[in-house]
């Protein structure tokens, strides 16, 4: 077979399957459809250039050139969203503390959820999605992110508690106007 | 363990991320701690509604369609001299242009000019379908509308045929949109109308998406002509549109 069209039947085959966490990664970036569209048709067509440079999972390849389009993209885009974002610092979480919000959190619905996970400041919403809607573990979530896995322990355990946070202020507003 | 390393692990342990000695003695701790319990609680039930009923954003059909379709038909004409597919090329020299016109489009353009002639050449796509006569002249023959247009208009608009791309010349039509007089080509693709408004503009103005009352409103420039494509058509297939009559007015 023509080492041309071998290449890109390979592509198909290892990077294509990804194609799904790439735009989900990017729609949650962005927080549109139509600019997640094309900030994966460039990451894709960046990936198939650099496709010879793949080494391990493709799953994470494809995403750290989804993310670095994602952040190009919010830097001309969205430059708010990126305030902080270089903040390697590795914070130590602090202990759950116990309170309100283990009632809050059976409050939230469908849409406040979502809400909440979009007005997390753009590295915590990452490490997030990457984790939970993704399903990948510290050491690929490092890789996409490119950082220690110790500032991903960080930045989750951030975003978690910024979104318990977040759910509770939401759910303490929706009960109020329920009350009033 | 202390409480302040087990509130450092929680997180890790939930994720299934902690080697099986630590993991051991944070449940240990666990057993004895109802407080890090409901902590940890807490942390499953999270994780838990996020993965439910998060929105998981699957890559639109038509994303993957249009990635895919960009490849042609393995065969010789697929390959250019350096070696890279010649799909590969013009959508990487696509993605450039877009990333450029981003850039642009953000620093550099007027939007408020901008905006200005999508609400009017919107306004005159609504008028003229509204009004059932989306052209002055019809004629599918592109010699025949050129003429009619070139006759009553300062400048020539390229008029393209493109009919063998499923988009179908209906006719064409005058306009007055920021404050010129302007040629109007009607296209149709299946059941879509689409105006192309064509007129002189300057050189080195940066393409632009816009939806506008779920309107589609597509705009390039190519050889000092200012191009302004307007539809109900999905965007991908206006985005198509735009190409082919780029490509086309540069023969």
């Amino acid at each position: 077979m023509d080492p041309m069209d071998e290449r890109k039947q390979r592509f198909e085959r290892v990077v294509m399957p990804h194609l799904d966490a790439a735009y989900n990664l990017a729609r949650w970036m962005t927080r549109n459809d139509h600019d997640a569209q094309d900030v994966v048709q460039e990451a894709v067509l960046r990936a198939y250039r650099f496709f010879d440079g793949l080494r391990g999972g493709a799953k994470p390849w494809l995403l750290a050139i989804v993310r670095n389009s994602c952040l190009s993209w919010l830097l001309v885009n969205r430059p708010a969203d990126l305030a902080g974002f270089d903040d390697r610092v590795i914070e130590t979480p602090a202990p759950e503390e116990d309170g309100p919000e283990t009632q809050a959190m059976r409050a939230f619905d469908r849409r406040m959820l979502n809400e909440a996970i979009a007005a997390l400041p753009a590295q915590f919403r990452e490490v997030l999605v990457l984790r939970e809607l993704e399903d990948m573990s510290y050491k690929e979530i490092a890789r996409v992110a490119d950082v220690p896995i110790g500032t991903v322990m960080s930045r989750l355990s951030r975003a978690r508690r910024l979104l318990g946070e977040s759910l509770r202020a939401l759910s303490n507003a929706a009960g109020e106007r329920v009350n009033r | 363990m202390t409480h302040d390393e087990a509130g450092r692990l929680l997180h890790a342990y939930v994720d299934g991320e902690l080697d099986p000695a630590k993991a051991l003695e944070l449940e240990a701790h666990l057993a004895e701690n109802p407080f890090a319990r409901a902590a940890c609680e807490r942390l499953r039930g999270m994780s838990a509604a996020i993965r439910d009923q998060a929105d998981y954003h699957a890559a639109p059909a038509a994303l993957a369609r249009r990635l895919r379709a960009s490849a042609p038909p393995e065969s010789e004409a697929g390959r250019g001299r350096l070696g890279l597919p010649r799909w590969l090329r013009s959508a990487a020299a696509f993605a450039g242009v877009a990333a450029l016109a981003w850039i642009a489009a953000t620093l550099v353009m007027r939007p408020g000019e901008n905006e200005r002639i999508a609400t009017e050449v919107l306004a005159s796509h609504v008028r003229a379908t509204l009004a059932g006569r989306p052209y002055d002249i019809a004629s599918s023959d592109q010699h025949t509308v050129k003429p009619w247009l070139s006759a009553r208009l300062t400048f020539s608009p390229p008029v393209a045929d493109l009919s063998a791309q499923g988009f179908e010349l209906t006719g064409g039509r005058l306009d007055y949109v920021g404050g010129r007089r302007v040629a109007v080509l009607a296209y149709k693709r299946r059941q879509h109308l689409i105006d192309v408004f064509v007129w002189p503009g300057e050189a080195g103005q940066a393409d632009l998406k816009l939806t506008r009352e779920g309107f589609n409103i597509e705009r390039f420039a190519k050889d000092n002509m200012d191009f302004w494509l307007v539809s109900d058509l999905n965007r991908n297939e206006l985005a198509d549109l735009a190409r082919l009559l780029s490509e086309r007015s540069a023969l």
